[in-house]
C-alpha cells in the first residue's frame, strides 16, 4: 500500500484537515477503529484547555517572540514559504502511512494547544539561536512563492503529530523545514515529545548544524522549565556523546549543551514571574497543604525543621556537619532550591551508583546484600530530600529507602540491585516543600493508628484521627521512661484486624480474660490452623543466599506495599507510595532504552489496531553510557527462578499457581500467557532479540511472560556463537502451557502473531524511525554492520500478501519449535551460568 | 619561662628518692596556704602562677593535710585560687588554660580527699565560698563548654573532659557529689553531643564523652529531675546518636578483639589444650588468663541510651564495617593519655569514615551484633563480681531491646541476615567451634542462641537466679512479639525446648540447696509458661506443622521431668509455708503439659504393644502424635502472652547505684592528668602561639 499513495493531493489534505473522521473512509481497514482506548480521554481535555486561553492562536504564532526581542520573530509567512518550497522535493513515501494512522487520533487538535497553555504562561521565548536559520529562511523566501503549500498545510494540519515531526526533522535537508519543525515542537504536548527525546538529542549531537539549531531552543526552553527534563537531557547527551572520538567529543555541541545544563544556568526564566504571582508561593503551593498539615501534626515542626531543611539543601555535604548546637536558622528552607536546583538529585543518583560500584568488588551475594543494606541505611540519613525517581509517573519526593528490602540481583560480574523507595506524592517536586523527616522509630506511634479496625476510612478521616494521636515530641511525654505501646493495650486492636486468615482462637484468648469460665480447645485445631495458615499464605520461594532476589520478587506487590507501609514511619501519610527501581552500574542501557521505545511504539500500534497482544515495556533511565536505572516489572519472577524453586514443569507450575485446567483462573492465565507469548515472539523476531535463556524471561502472577534484558538485539548476538538461529524462543514447555500443538490456544497464538505482524507492518515507519535515528553516530553493538536498518525493514515483509505472511508465521513457529539451537542454548546457559 | 620549666623538669626527675627541693611553683603554693593574700607581696602572683607547670602531687597533698583550723584560715586564698583558675580558662594563652585546668582538678580532688566525711556544702564553701559558688561554677561550666565546642586544641578538649570526669568521680557515690548540682544547672550536654556528632572529635574524645554522659545521667537519678536524663531521652539527631553508637561499638568491638587475641594465644599452648580437656570445672582458671577487663562504663552508656532514648534503637541496627578483623591495633581505650595527644589512632580513622571502606574482607556488622558477641564473652563466666554485673547489665539491655517494637521488627527482619559468631564456652561434652559455618540468619536467632547458651552453661551451685529469670523473660518477650505479629522464624526451637527442660531438671535435682536462697518456683513457672505459649499459640508463630509435632515429641520424651516437677510442686503447695502460693501456681500452669503426657503416653504404649516394638523410633512417636491430636483437649490459660514491662525503679535501682559506684572508682583510677606530658603540650602550643 505504500506504493499506492505516493502523494497527497491538496484536496485530500484539506479534507483530512477538516474532518479526520471522513478521511478514514478512504483508507484501509485500520481506520475503521477511530476510538482506540489510548486516545479516548485526550480529545475531551485538549480542546477545552486551548479554547479558554488567549494564547490559542494558529500554530505558527506560537513562535512569536517575547517582548523586547522583536527582530528575532520568525515570520510566519517566511516559514510558510520556506516549507512550501521544499514541499515538492520531499518524498511522501512514508507520509501516507502516518497520515492515515494519525487521522484516527483526534489528539491532533493539540495543534493549537501548546504546552504552555496548561500553565497559563506566555508563549515561550526563542533565544538568539534562531537568528541563523532565520537568515536562511529569508534567503529562500524569494523564489518559492509559487509552490503549493501542501507541505505546510500538512504541517499545520491536525494530523501532524510528533512522530511525523521527528521524521521530517530527520529526513528533510531543508533548514527552513527543520527550523519550522523546531518551532513546531513547542506546540506538542510535553509527554509526546519526551518519548522522542533520545531521538531529538541524538540528532542534536550527531547531525548537522541546522538540525541542531532547530532543536536547541526547544530543549533549552524545556530545561528552564523543569529540573527533571534538564537532568534527563544532560544524562542522555552524555550517554549519546560517548561514542564520539574523545577529541571531538570535548568540543561537540552535545557536550557543550550538557555543560550548560549542568552548570545550572538554565534557571526558569519564569521564576520571577512565578514569584510575583500571589497564587502559588514557590515554597508551599496550596494543594499540598493537607499533606504538610499531616506531617505538621505528627511532629512538632519547631523542633525538627531546621535540621531537615539543612540536609535537604545540602545533600552532598557530609552528615557530620549537620548538627549545630544552636538551632540553625529555620529560614534556610525559603531560599534553598535556587542555588542547588540540580544538585540533590545528582548526588542521590551518584550515591546509588557509588553503591553499585562498591558492591561489585565484593565476592559473594551474601556480602553484597549485607553491604547494600548497610549502605542504604546510611543513605536514609540524608532523606527526605528533593529527589525523585524519574521512572515514576507522578511527581513525588523520596522520603525513605526501606533498606532491608533491597536485594542484589543475579548477575555474574556486575552488581545490579533492586531497591524499593518510599515516596510522598506531591503536586510538583520542584515547588512543593520537601516532607519533614520522621525518625525510624516513630512507626510505633503510627502502627496502632494504621491498624484501627475500620480500614475503609477516607484519608480525611484518617488525617483527623491521626492528629488526635498523642504528639510524641511533647517533651514531658516523650522522655517518660515507660515506653509507649504497652503490649496489653495494643493487643485487642491488633487482633481484631490483623489479617483475614486470623485464627478464631486468638480472638478467644481475649474474651477468655473477661469470662471466668475456663475455655477448652482441641489440640487438633491448633495443629490444623497451623497447617492451614501455612497453606493459605501464597506460595513463597525459599530463601537462597545465592539468589536473594527470588524471594523478594515472588512476594506479591500489594503484599509488599502493605508490609513496607506498616513498617514505615511515613506509612500513615495519605500520599505515601511505594516505588521500586533497579540500579544498574557498569551496564550500558542505551540499547534497553531503544528496545523500550520500540516496544512502546508497537504496544501503541497494537492497541490502536486492536490486536490483543500483550507486552510490557518497562521504563529505562539512561544516566551515562555505563549506568542507569530500570523500572522493575512487579509481581514477576524469572522462569529460571520458577523452575529452580518449584522444581515443576511450567505447566504444573501454572496449575499450582492458578488452579487446574478448566478453572477460570487457569484459563485466564493461559490466555494471558498466549497473548504475551505471541507479542514477545514478534518482538524477538522483529528486533532479533537474542540471549533468550530462562533467566531473561519473566513470568508474572497473571501468567504473562515478559522478556527482559535487551542487551543483544538487531545486529548483535552473544559471543557470536551462532546459537539461537530460530526466529524466537518457543520451547515445548511453552507449547504445553498453551495446551499443546493441536489446541485452540495454539492456533489462537499463531493467529495473534499474524495479526500483530500485519498491524506492525502497517505502521512500520514509526518503528523504523525510532531505530534509524538512533543509528546516527552510534557505536552500539546492535548497530554493528551496515545492514541493520535494511534487515529490520525486511523483517516487516512489506512485499508479502497476508496469505504469504500467514505461511511465514507458520514457518517461523515451526522452525522455532524444532529448533535444536534453542535447546542447545538453554543447555549452554545451564552449563556456563547455571540457569535452568 | 623556659628556664624555669627546665629546672622544674630536672628537679622532678630526682625528686623520687630525696626530699624535693622547692621549685618555684611550690613556693607559690606555699604563699597560697599562708594566711596572707598572695598578691600583697607580688601583684602579678596569679599571672605568674598559671605560667608554672602544675605540681599536682604537692597541691593535692597540701590540701589533704590541712586540718580544720588551717582550712578556715586559708579558705579565702583557696577561693581566690579557684576564682583565678576559672578566669584563666578564658585566657588566650593556652599554657595558662592547661595549667588552670590541672589546678582545678587538683583542687577538686584534694578537697574531697581531705573531707571524705564532710558534707557537700562544706566542700563547696571551701572551694568557692557559698556566696560565690553559683557564679563561679557558672563561669567554669561556660568556659568548659566554650573550650569543648570551640575550634581550639584537641588536647585542651581532652583535658576539659578529664577535668569533668575527675569532678564527676571525686565521690564514691555520685549522688553525694553536691557540686554536680551546678553541672546540672549549667548543662554541658550540648557540648558532649557536639563532640559525638563530629567525626574527628568523636574519634579522640568520644570515649570520655560517652562515659561522662553515662555518669552524669546517673546523678541523683531516682531522687530528682536530672536534666541530662531528660535531654538524652529526646535527642533525635541521627548523626549524633550514630556517633554515640559508634563509640560504644568501637569499645565493645575492641574488647571482643582483645579477647579473641588472648584466646588464640592460649590455644597454642599445651596447658590450655589440657585444661579445656579437663572439663568445665577448671575452665575458670584458664579463663582467668583470658579475662580482659570488662568495660562497665561503656555498657552503662549503652544501657542508658537504649533505655532512655527510643531513637537510639535504630542505631543498634546501623551497619558498620567489622573492626574485629582489622589488623591495626586499636587504641586501648581507657588509657588514652598514653597515646600521643593530637594524633588519631589508625583504627579510629576507619570507624569514622562515613563512607564504608572498600575492603571486601570486611564483614559488615552493627552495634547489636557486636553487643551480642560481647555478651556471649561476658556471660561465659559470672563468678567474678564485675563480670556478674556486666552479664546482668547485658541481659537488662537485651530485655529493653526485646521490649522495643522497632528493635523487634529488625531482629525479625527476614531480609537482614547476619552471621553472628557467638563465643561458646568450651565444654567437655560438646565439640568446640563446630558451628564455624553457621548460616546467615535474622538477628533474633542469635539472641535466642545466646539465651540458650546461657541456660545450658550456668547450671551451677552458685546459681545466678536473677540472670536466669531475665534470660527466660527475654525469650518470652521475643515469642510474644512473634505471636503478635505472626512472625514464623525458622529457628531450631528444639534446642530451646531441651535447654528449658534441662533447666527444670536442674532445679528439681538441686531443690533443697536452691530453695534456701531463691524462689525457684518463679523461674519454673516462667519456663512452664513458655511451653504453654508453644502449646496453645504455636499455630501463630511456629514455622511448620511438623515443628508443632516435635514440641509434643520433646515433651513426651522428657515426660519424667514434668512428672517430677508436678510431684514436687504438688508436695510444696499442699504444705503450708512461704512457697505454698508460688508452687500452686506452677501446678496450675502444668495442666496442659500433663494433659499431653497423659494423653499420648498410653497411645504410644498401645502402639508399641500392637506393633510389638519395644522402643519406638522418633518417626513412629511422631506418627502417633499426629494421629491422636483430635482427642486431646487443652485448657486455655490467661495472660500467657502478656508480660511485665521492664522498669528500672524500684527493682533495679540498687544494682545501678552499686554499678555506678564501681564505675566511678574505676574511672577515677584511670583518669590521670599527671600523666599528661607537659612536653607534648608545649610542643603543640609553641606552634600555635
Amino acid at each position: 500500500m505504500g506504493d499506492t499513495e505516493l502523494e497527497i493531493s491538496p484536496a485530500q489534505l484539506e479534507e483530512l484537515q477538516k474532518s479526520p473522521s471522513a478521511s478514514s473512509t478512504s483508507t484501509t481497514s485500520s481506520l475503521s477503529l477511530p476510538s482506540s482506548p489510548s486516545s479516548g480521554p485526550r480529545p475531551s481535555s485538549s480542546p477545552s484547555t486551548s479554547e479558554g486561553l488567549p494564547t490559542s492562536s494558529p500554530p505558527l504564532d506560537v513562535i512569536s517572540e517575547g517582548v523586547g526581542e522583536p527582530i528575532l520573530v520568525i515570520d510566519t509567512e517566511v516559514a510558510k514559504k520556506a516549507c512550501q518550497e521544499v514541499l515538492q522535493k520531499v518524498k511522501f513515501l512514508k507520509a501516507d502511512g502516518e497520515v492515515s494512522s494519525a487521522s484516527s487520533e483526534p489528539v491532533l487538535v493539540n495543534g493549537t494547544s501548546h504546552p504552555e497553555s496548561t500553565n497559563g504562561r506566555k508563549p515561550p521565548k526563542i533565544s538568539e539561536e534562531e537568528a541563523e536559520p532565520l537568515k536562511n529562511v529569508r534567503c529562500r523566501q524569494k523564489n518559492n512563492s509559487s509552490k503549493q503549500s501542501l507541505l505546510l498545510r500538512l504541517f499545520e494540519s491536525k494530523l501532524f503529530d510528533i512522530s511525523m515531526a521527528i521524521s521530517y526533522l530527520y529526513n528533510s535537508k531543508e533548514p527552513g523545514v527543520q527550523a519550522y519543525i523546531g518551532n513546531r515542537l513547542f506546540s506538542f504536548r510535553n509527554e509526546d515529545v519526551d518519548f522522542y527525546l533520545p531521538q531529538l538529542l541524538n540528532m542534536y549531537i550527531h547531525m548537522d548544524e541546522d538540525v541542531g539549531d532547530a532543536i536547541k531552543p526547544y530543549v533549552v526552553h524545556r530545561c528552564r522549565q523543569s529540573i527533571s527534563f534538564s537532568l534527563q537531557c544532560a544524562w542522555l547527551l552524555g550517554a549519546y556523546s560517548s561514542d564520539m572520538h574523545i577529541s571531538t567529543q570535548r568540543h561537540s555541541r552535545g557536550t557543550k549543551l550538557r555543560k550548560l545544563i549542568l552548570s545550572d544556568e538554565l534557571k526558569p526564566s519564569s521564576q520571577r514571574i512565578r514569584r510575583e504571582m500571589p497564587q502559588p508561593p514557590p515554597s508551599c503551593p496550596p494543594p499540598l497543604h493537607h499533606c504538610q498539615g499531616m506531617s505538621g501534626h505528627s511532629l512538632s515542626p519547631s523542633k525538627r525543621t531546621h535540621q531537615r531543611s539543612k540536609s535537604d539543601a545540602t545533600l552532598s555535604i557530609s552528615l557530620s556537619s549537620n548538627l549545630k548546637r544552636t538551632a540553625s536558622n529555620p529560614k534556610v528552607e525559603a531560599c534553598q532550591d535556587e542555588p542547588v536546583r540540580l544538585t540533590p538529585q545528582r548526588e542521590f543518583i551518584k550515591s546509588l551508583m557509588g553503591i553499585g560500584k562498591r558492591l561489585a568488588t565484593l565476592p559473594t551475594k551474601e556480602q553484597k546484600t549485607q553491604r547494600l543494606i548497610s549502605e542504604l541505611s546510611l543513605l536514609n540519613h540524608k532523606l527526605p530530600a528533593r529527589v525523585w525517581l524519574s521512572t515514576a509517573a507522578f511527581d513525588h519526593h523520596v522520603v525513605r529507602v526501606p533498606h532491608t528490602q533491597a536485594v542484589v540481583l543475579n548477575s555474574k560480574d556486575k552488581a545490579p540491585y533492586l531497591i524499593y523507595v518510599e515516596v510522598l506524592e506531591c503536586e510538583n517536586f520542584e515547588t512543593s516543600s520537601v516532607p519533614v523527616r520522621i525518625p525510624e522509630t516513630r512507626i510505633r506511634s503510627t502502627r496502632s493508628v494504621e491498624n484501627l479496625p475500620d480500614c475503609g476510612i477516607t484519608p480525611d478521616q484518617r488525617a483527623s484521627s491521626f492528629s488526635t494521636v498523642p504528639n510524641y515530641d511533647n517533651d514531658d511525654e516523650a522522655w517518660s521512661v515507660d515506653d509507649i505501646g504497652e503490649l496489653q493495650v495494643e493487643f485487642p486492636e491488633i487482633h481484631t484486624n490483623s489479617c483475614d486468615n486470623i485464627s478464631q482462637f486468638s480472638v478467644d484468648s481475649i474474651t477468655s480474660q473477661e469470662s471466668k469460665e475456663p475455655i477448652f480447645i482441641a489440640a487438633g485445631d491448633i495443629r490444623r490452623r497451623l497447617s492451614e495458615q501455612l497453606a493459605h499464605t501464597p506460595t513463597t520461594f525459599k530463601r537462597d543466599p545465592e539468589d536473594p532476589s527470588a524471594v523478594a520478587l515472588k512476594e506479591p506487590w500489594e503484599e509488599k506495599v502493605r508490609r513496607i507501609r506498616e513498617g514505615s514511619p511515613y506509612g500513615h501519610l495519605p500520599y505515601w507510595r511505594l516505588l521500586s527501581v533497579i540500579v544498574k552500574c557498569g551496564d550500558d542501557l542505551r540499547q534497553e532504552l531503544l528496545a523500550y521505545q520500540v516496544l512502546k511504539q508497537l504496544q501503541i500500534i497494537w492497541e490502536q489496531e486492536r490486536v490483543p497482544l500483550w507486552i510490557k515495556p518497562y521504563k529505562i533511565l539512561v544516566i551515562s553510557s555505563d549506568s542507569g536505572m530500570i523500572e522493575p516489572v512487579v509481581n514477576a519472577v524469572s522462569i529460571h527462578q520458577v523452575k529452580k524453586q518449584s522444581q515443576l514443569s511450567l505447566l504444573d507450575y501454572f496449575r499450582q499457581e492458578h488452579g487446574d485446567f478448566n478453572t477460570e483462573e487457569f484459563l485466564t492465565a493461559q490466555r494471558n500467557f498466549v497473548q504475551s507469548c505471541a507479542g514477545y515472539c514478534l518482538i524477538c523476531y522483529l528486533l532479533q532479540v537474542k540471549d533468550r535463556h530462562n533467566g531473561n524471561i519473566l513470568l508474572d502472577s497473571e501468567g504473562h511472560i515478559i522478556h527482559i534484558d535487551f542487551g543483544f538485539i538487531l545486529s548483535s548476538s552473544p559471543r557470536n556463537l551462532g546459537f539461537e538461529t530460530s526466529a524466537f524462543k518457543l520451547t515445548s514447555e511453552f507449547v504445553d502451557v498453551m495446551g499443546g500443538l493441536d489446541g485452540d490456544m495454539f492456533n489462537y497464538y499463531k493467529m495473534l502473531m499474524l495479526q500483530g505482524l500485519i498491524a506492525a507492518r502497517k505502521h512500520m515507519e514509526k518503528v523504523i524511525q525510532i531505530v534509524e535515528i538512533m543509528h546516527q553516530g552510534s557505536q552500539l553493538p546492535c548497530f554493528h554492520g551496515s545492514s541493520t536498518i535494511r534487515n529490520l525493514k525486511e523483517r516487516f515483509h512489506m512485499n508479502l500478501t497476508e496469505e504469504q505472511l500467514q505461511v511465514l508465521v507458520e514457518q517461523m513457529v515451526d522452525g522455532s519449535m524444532r529448533s535444536i539451537t534453542t535447546k542447545l542454548y538453554d543447555g549452554f546457559q545451564y552449563l556456563t551460568n547455571g540457569i535452568m | 619561662m623556659s628556664q624555669t620549666e627546665k629546672r622544674a623538669g630536672l628537679l622532678r626527675r630526682t625528686s623520687s628518692s630525696k626530699k624535693p627541693l622547692k621549685e618555684k611553683v611550690v613556693l607559690m603554693y606555699e604563699d597560697i596556704f599562708a594566711k596572707e593574700e598572695p598578691t600583697k607581696s607580688n601583684p602579678r602572683f596569679w599571672d605568674e602562677l598559671f605560667l608554672m607547670k602544675v605540681n599536682l602531687e604537692y597541691l593535692e597533698g597540701k590540701l589533704e593535710s590541712l586540718d580544720g583550723d588551717e582550712v578556715l584560715r586559708v579558705k579565702d586564698n583557696i577561693n581566690s585560687l579557684f576564682q583565678h583558675c576559672v578566669q584563666a580558662l578564658a585566657e588566650e594563652h593556652q599554657i595558662k588554660v592547661v595549667n588552670a585546668l590541672q589546678t582545678l582538678c587538683a583542687l577538686f580532688r584534694g578537697v574531697h580527699q581531705k573531707n571524705r566525711s564532710a558534707t557537700g556544702f562544706d566542700i563547696i564553701n571551701m572551694l568557692m565560698g557559698f556566696d560565690k559558688a553559683e557564679l563561679r561554677m557558672k563561669e567554669l561550666m561556660e568556659s568548659l563548654d566554650a573550650l569543648l565546642c570551640g575550634d581550639g586544641s584537641q588536647s585542651l578538649k581532652s583535658l576539659c573532659l578529664k577535668l569533668l570526669l575527675c569532678l564527676v568521680t571525686v565521690t564514691d557515690n555520685i549522688s553525694q557529689n553536691t557540686i554536680l548540682e551546678y553541672v546540672m544547672i549549667n548543662s554541658i550536654f550540648e557540648a558532649i553531643l557536639q563532640i559525638l556528632s563530629d567525626v574527628s572529635s568523636r574519634a579522640q574524645h568520644g570515649y570520655d564523652a560517652v562515659v561522662l554522659l553515662a555518669l552524669l545521667v546517673n546523678y541523683r537519678k531516682y531522687e530528682s529531675v536530672n536534666p541530662y536524663i531528660v535531654k538524652l531521652s529526646i535527642v533525635d539527631d541521627e548523626p549524633t546518636l550514630d556517633g554515640m553508637g559508634r563509640v560504644i561499638h568501637h569499645a565493645l568491638a575492641e574488647y571482643n578483639r582483645q579477647y579473641k587475641e588472648k584466646e588464640e594465644e592460649n590455644q597454642g599452648g599445651f596447658f590450655s589444650t589440657l585444661t579445656s580437656m579437663v572439663g568445665s570445672m577448671f575452665i575458670a582458671d584458664a579463663d582467668e588468663k583470658l579475662s580482659v577487663q570488662t568495660n562497665e562504663a561503656i555498657l552503662l552508656a549503652l544501657y542508658e541510651a537504649v533505655h532512655l532514648n527510643r531513637n537510639f534503637i535504630t542505631v543498634l541496627a546501623q551497619s558498620h564495617p567489622e573492626i574485629d578483623i582489622a589488623t591495626t591495633p586499636a587504641v586501648p581505650v581507657p588509657a588514652s593519655p598514653l597515646t600521643p595527644l593530637g594524633t588519631t589512632p589508625p583504627s579510629l580513622d576507619m570507624m569514622n569514615n562515613p563512607e564504608l571502606p572498600l575492603d571486601p574482607n570486611l564483614q559488615t556488622s552493627n552495634l547489636l551484633i557486636t553487643f551480642l558477641k560481647y555478651s556471649s564473652i561476658v556471660m561465659q563466666d559470672t563468678k567474678d563480681e564485675h563480670r556478674l554485673n556486666s552479664a546482668r547489665l547485658c541481659l537488662i539491655i537485651l530485655t529493653c531491646i526485646a521490649e522495643d517494637q522497632y528493635a523487634d521488627a529488625f531482629l525479625h527482619d527476614d531480609n537482614m541476615n547476619f552471621r553472628v559468631n557467638l563465643h561458646r564456652m568450651p565444654m567437655r561434652h560438646r565439640k568446640k567451634a563446630a558451628d564455624k559455618s553457621n548460616p546467615s540468619r535474622p538477628l533474633v536467632c542469635a539472641v535466642l542462641d545466646l539465651m540458650v547458651e546461657f541456660i545450658v552453661t550456668h547450671m551451677m551451685k552458685e546459681f545466678p537466679m536473677d540472670l536466669y529469670v531475665r534470660c527466660v523473660q527475654i525469650i518470652h518477650k521475643l515469642i510474644c512479639y512473634q505471636k503478635k505479629c505472626r512472625v514464623r522464624m525458622h529457628y531450631t526451637w528444639r534446642e530451646l525446648w531441651s535447654a528449658l527442660i534441662n533447666l527444670l531438671k536442674f532445679l528439681l535435682s538441686n531443690e533443697t540447696i536452691l530453695l534456701s536462697k531463691h524462689n525457684i518456683f518463679q523461674l519454673a513457672l516462667q519456663v512452664v509458661n513458655l511451653f504453654n505459649m508453644f502449646i496453645t499459640y504455636g499455630d501463630t508463630f511456629l514455622p511448620t506443622p511438623s515443628s508443632y509435632d516435635e514440641l509434643y515429641y520433646e515433651i513426651i520424651r522428657m515426660h519424667q521431668v514434668f512428672d517430677n516437677l508436678y510431684c514436687m510442686v504438688l508436695r510444696v503447695s499442699t504444705n503450708a509455708g512461704q512457697w505454698k502460693e508460688p508452687a500452686s501456681k506452677v501446678t496450675h500452669a502444668l495442666v496442659n503439659v500433663r494433659a499431653i503426657i497423659n494423653h499420648f503416653n498410653p497411645k504410644i504404649e498401645s502402639y508399641a504393644a500392637v506393633n510389638h516394638i519395644s522402643q519406638l523410633s522418633e518417626d513412629q512417636v511422631l506418627e502417633v502424635v499426629r494421629t491422636n491430636y483430635d482427642t486431646l483437649t487443652l485448657k486455655l490459660q490467661d495472660g500467657l502472652d502478656q508480660f511485665e514491662r521492664y522498669s528500672e525503679q524500684p527493682r533495679e535501682a540498687g544494682f545501678f547505684k552499686e554499678l555506678v559506684r564501681s564505675i566511678s572508682l574505676n574511672v577515677r583510677k584511670n583518669v590521670s592528668l599527671s600523666t599528661m606530658s607537659q612536653d607534648v603540650l608545649l610542643k603543640e602550643f609553641s606552634s600555635i602561639s
